[in-house]
């Protein structure tokens, strides 16, 4: 059962497209995972479309300020092609899973179709490995996981942080968090991740490295933007 | 002024019963996916490019990239039109979500907001395989195989070897790598070839 779930503004950005490449990817990869934001999204795809296209009436501005708007000729444009069936069997053949250190995880729809950016698993500090999801933009995807009895520093974060279980189950300060639990952190929040008796396989956005708070892991910091970039 | 009361009154003309009556709508979509019906399609067009020309104007600001976002829209409604699941939504929804991921590929292409995620790996709307992917995120093993055997025996042993391995019995490449006795490297290899081989036999055979 899921307990945790984006919020629904970030739910409504995903229905939009007005989310960061990374967020967009968090975002799916819960909806896969959560009948719950099925429906939700559903019902939001539902809600805009009906604004876009519910008026009985042409809306103002289009009346207004398209006397060069030649429908007939776009229309007859578009009808002049034969329409096209390309099969796309090719897609069937997407790898979907994700294999480390000799375990295997079954991915979500979003994340199979994006498994040819999901680049080599390095391995950080203690039974910590990453492995980055490229798809540009700005802000970082990854992979992180987590062997059983391990310990993330303490850190906050300069950004937001965004943190989906794909498999397996971790807690912080505040809770226990299982597969599908979306976890969204801004700035001003100190955690400490850590796995208990079973490892943990989650996916990460950040939208700026993360600072490290407490102890010896301060010394961390200067390479922070190497753990996460 | 004049035009839109042509527009209007060709609506009126054309049927009673508006596209917005959602049962009006998909039945139009599917005289347009059974028999490609242009009196259905130009029905679908009057109502919904007008409302999709003043959705991507307020979106982009530029009367051009409207115009574009218009006409990708509407020949993939005409072209897709048979991928259009009523038990999934209303056919203004499917035509919204298309939409919008025309919309953020455009913009995904805009210099300023640079990335390679395409819409397509976000919301497969318009993905042949949508069932199989959108319910349930793993693959049908069995069917795929009955699908690619045929072909699967066109492959060099060595490659058709490691498939069958990775996609029949289920081993991940280090596994194969092991049973085989071979470096990992050359599974991978191995695995790349043999799907980019097996995926020019597919489009192949079209």
């Amino acid at each position: 059962m899921i307990k945790f779930h984006p919020n629904e503004e970030h739910l409504f950005h995903y229905v939009t497209g007005d989310l960061s490449p990374a967020m967009l990817m968090m975002v799916g990869t819960h909806v896969d995972m959560c009948p719950h934001c099925q429906a939700q999204v559903r019902d939001m795809e539902e809600l805009v479309a009906s604004k876009l296209f519910g008026q009985a009436q042409a809306p103002q501005e289009f009346v207004a300020a398209n006397d060069d708007f030649n429908g007939d000729e776009m229309l007859q444009q578009i009808m002049s092609q034969a329409p096209t069936r390309e099969p796309q069997a090719a897609s069937a053949l997407l790898a979907d899973e994700l294999v480390l250190e000799g375990k295997r995880f079954k991915l979500p729809a979003t994340l199979t179709r994006s498994h040819h950016r999901i680049g080599e698993w390095q391995k950080l500090i203690g039974q910590m490995w990453r492995a980055p999801v490229q798809i540009g933009g700005e802000d970082v995807l990854t992979f992180i996981y987590m062997d059983k009895g391990t310990k993330v520093p303490e850190h906050t974060h300069k950004g937001s942080e965004a943190t989906l279980v794909v498999n397996g189950v971790f807690n912080d300060e505040n809770s226990e968090y299982r597969d599908g639990d979306f976890v969204f952190l801004d700035g001003t929040v100190k955690h400490t991740p850590e796995t208990r008796d079973e490892d943990c396989l989650t996916l990460a956005a950040l939208d700026a490295p993360m600072q490290f708070t407490s102890g010896l892991s301060r010394l961390l910091n200067p390479f922070s933007s190497l753990f996460f970039k | 002024m004049q035009l839109a009361t042509d527009t209007q009154q060709k609506r009126k003309s054309m049927s009673s019963a508006q596209p917005d009556d959602p049962d009006h709508a998909a039945a139009l979509l599917a005289l347009v996916a059974t028999e490609q019906s242009r009196k259905a399609f130009s029905e679908l067009f009057s109502y919904f490019a007008p409302r999709l020309k003043a959705y991507a104007t307020r979106q982009f600001g530029n009367e051009q990239t409207a115009m574009d976002l218009v006409q990708e829209t509407m020949t993939n409604v005409w072209n897709k039109a048979h991928l259009f699941k009523p038990d999934r939504g209303s056919a203004s929804t499917w035509i919204f979500t298309i939409a919008r991921n025309i919309r953020f590929d455009f913009l995904r292409k805009n210099k300023y907001r640079q990335h390679d995620l395409s819409a397509d790996e976000l919301w497969p709307v318009l993905a042949e395989q949508n069932d199989s992917l959108d319910d349930d995120y793993a693959l049908d093993d069995d069917l795929l195989m009955q699908q690619l055997a045929g072909y699967c025996e066109l492959l060099p042993k060595a490659q058709r070897i490691v498939i069958e391995l990775i996609y029949v019995e289920g081993k991940s490449q280090q596994e194969v790598a092991d049973a085989l006795g071979i470096p990992l490297g050359t599974v991978k290899s191995r695995t790349r070839l043999a799907l980019q081989k097996l995926r020019e036999l597919i489009h192949s055979d079209d």
